[in-house]
């Protein structure tokens, strides 16, 4: 399936409308027909060379060799590793070792990576297009991200080509139509799953795809390209959003048909603001793990004023095709109609487990009788119910994960390193909202800390950016709780706003 | 207002905001020079800077803000 749902319709795209423009990079036009010989040469490289494993990493840079080099991998069976440059080493490193990567394919000639072998796409010359289909198993992987993980390490959840064949598949049965004259956002980290909605749809319908590049000031950017090029299709988080928010009245743009809400929960007052920006388009709320392929629930916005919501949380919909949920509570029950409990996912979108890592696996992932039928299930540690109409509600998380700016963090993998500079003593971080309601991390530190920049600097060698806490706190003890435990409710409220 | 003037009233805000005390300024410097110059803190350095001049920008003109001389000739041009 994912030959005839991914791969041949974008070599039907190239072959029959080569002349159009498939990408938008940094204010520079690429068409398909470039975009093949960028896939053709490193496929043609890739074939050059014996494999000692199918997981490619893969630096994820923003220009079309990066997009290029993701067809080129998979039109060979192989699965691509993202490996942001902006990311500390040490995490890359933990990475590449944990997915047993031998071969790194870079589009800049830097070789970040020495005991690694290397492509330098940039260098590979053209000899003749390269675009002829394989068939490959659809269990073969097609790519595997790494998350946040609360024990300091992060967690590889691998992608099946059967998984991404799914996803799109009922991606299309959701209604969203899109054309080849459609001009599409796609302001997603490559090392991140809602990226890979936001190139590929538009690729297999030989539409173009707007990047925006790293390092840009991601609100500011976005409106340059609806000013300048008036796109018509918005994947985007609502964080990005409330950054525009106090511009709102400077936004108009009609010229947008769909505007694809996703990676962190959407508040229906921010999103009733917004809709007047795009007056023409139709709003979805997407959800979904990564362990589930980029999306698996949606549901519609309603500019009329009657979108479903609990506490302000536009409710996450229904499952997309192919997919089921399930409530349970914490003896594995499946709950009725409205009753609140932990959302369960099964489906063809969902991982085989996460990587080398049976432990969690077993608290993640279990069998259950349902419909009829033994299924595997996903435990995503949202809490949510379903209503009297099939509708699931959003009511945010179970433990200590958290949305920034669409990153899913655990708050622990920060504790962890944390706790690591400054040899055992305790630090809890906790999630805030800051003044424009989106979402912040504070660190609390137990005793005394002189110099708390030192303490960031340690942290940057360690975790993304998006995980560097905005503030950090030093206090002599922490409140306690009832049953004796740290109160973090106590710590945030004694944030200053 | 004088355009030093300005520069050296905008390098000690963007010390502040970027936590870096030993930051300068020059017309050429865009987000990709300075650690942390992210969507977030950018948000909050327009804040401080329409706090500090009395001055509200559009967002058409943040677009327009491509490096750091870009910036003084917006803020000069509503001063």
């Amino acid at each position: 399936m994912f030959t005839e749902i991914v791969l041949l319709p974008l070599v039907n795209v190239i072959e029959k409308s080569g002349e159009r423009n498939a990408f938008c990079i940094n204010e520079r036009f690429y068409t398909y027909r470039e975009f093949a010989v960028h896939i053709s040469k490193i496929r043609n490289s890739l074939q050059l060379i014996p494999f000692k494993n199918k997981n490619i990493g893969l630096v994820a840079n923003d220009d079309i060799e990066t997009y290029a080099a993701i067809f080129a991998i998979w039109m060979e069976g192989l699965a691509y590793v993202p490996l942001h440059p902006n990311t500390p080493l040490d995490r890359s490193l933990d990475v590449i070792e944990q997915a047993e990567i031998k071969l790194v394919i870079n589009s800049i000639s830097d070789k970040i990576f020495p005991e690694v072998q290397t492509i330098f796409s940039s260098e590979l010359l053209f000899k003749d297009l390269n675009l002829t289909i394989k068939t490959f198993s659809e269990d073969n992987l097609a790519y595997i991200l790494f998350t946040s993980g609360s024990t300091g390490q992060p967690k590889g959840v691998p992608i099946a080509r059967g998984n991404i064949a799914a996803f799109l598949q009922s991606f299309w049965e959701t209604g969203v139509k899109i054309t080849a004259n459609d001009r599409c956002l796609q302001g997603y980290e490559l090392t991140f799953d809602l990226s890979i909605q936001s190139f590929l749809v538009p690729l297999v319908k030989g539409a173009c795809t707007y990047t925006i590049p790293h390092n840009q000031i991601k609100y500011s950017y976005l409106y340059g390209l609806l000013d300048d090029h008036q796109l018509t299709v918005l994947p985007m988080p609502p964080s990005l959003i409330r950054f525009l928010r106090p511009y709102f009245n400077e936004i108009n743009y009609p010229c947008v048909r769909y505007n694809l809400l996703g990676a962190e929960a959407s508040q229906v007052e921010l999103i009733s603001e917004w809709c007047k920006c795009v007056p023409n388009a139709e709003i979805y709320n997407f959800y979904g793990p990564t362990e589930a392929t980029i999306y698996c629930s949606y549901s519609a916005f309603s500019k009329s004023g009657d979108t479903k919501n609990l506490n302000g949380l536009m409710n996450i919909g229904k499952a997309m095709k192919g997919n089921s949920s399930i409530i349970i509570d914490d003896q594995m029950n499946i709950l009725g109609e409205n009753m609140k409990g932990e959302l369960c996912i099964s489906g063809r979108q969902l991982t085989t487990g996460y990587l080398n890592n049976p432990e969690k696996n077993l608290l993640a992932f279990f069998q259950l009788e349902y419909n009829g039928s033994k299924q595997r299930f996903y435990r995503t540690g949202d809490l949510c119910c379903i209503d009297s109409d099939g509708d699931i509600m959003y009511g945010g998380r179970l433990d200590y994960q958290v949305k920034v700016q669409g990153y899913r963090i655990e708050l622990g993998e920060i504790e962890f390193h944390a706790r690591e500079y400054l040899k055992g003593r305790n630090a809890i971080a906790v999630s805030f909202e800051n003044n424009i309601q989106n979402t912040e991390i504070a660190l609390f530190i137990e005793g005394e800390l002189a110099n708390t920049k030192e303490l960031t600097d340690y942290l940057k060698l360690k975790i993304p950016s998006y995980m560097i806490p905005a503030k950090i706190v030093v206090q002599n003890t922490f409140p306690l709780n009832s049953n004796g435990k740290i109160d973090r409710n106590i710590l945030k409220k004694s944030l200053p706003i | 207002m004088e355009r030093k003037t300005l520069e050296d009233k905008l390098t000690g805000i963007f010390r502040k905001i970027f936590n870096n005390e030993g930051l300068t300024i020059i017309d050429d410097l865009t987000a990709n020079d300075v650690a942390n110059w992210d969507s977030l803190s950018h948000m909050i350095l327009i804040g401080e800077i329409e706090k500090s001049f009395g001055i509200t920008f559009k967002l058409k003109e943040l677009n327009k803000m491509k490096n750091v001389g870009n910036m003084m000739d917006i803020i000069l041009s509503k001063l």
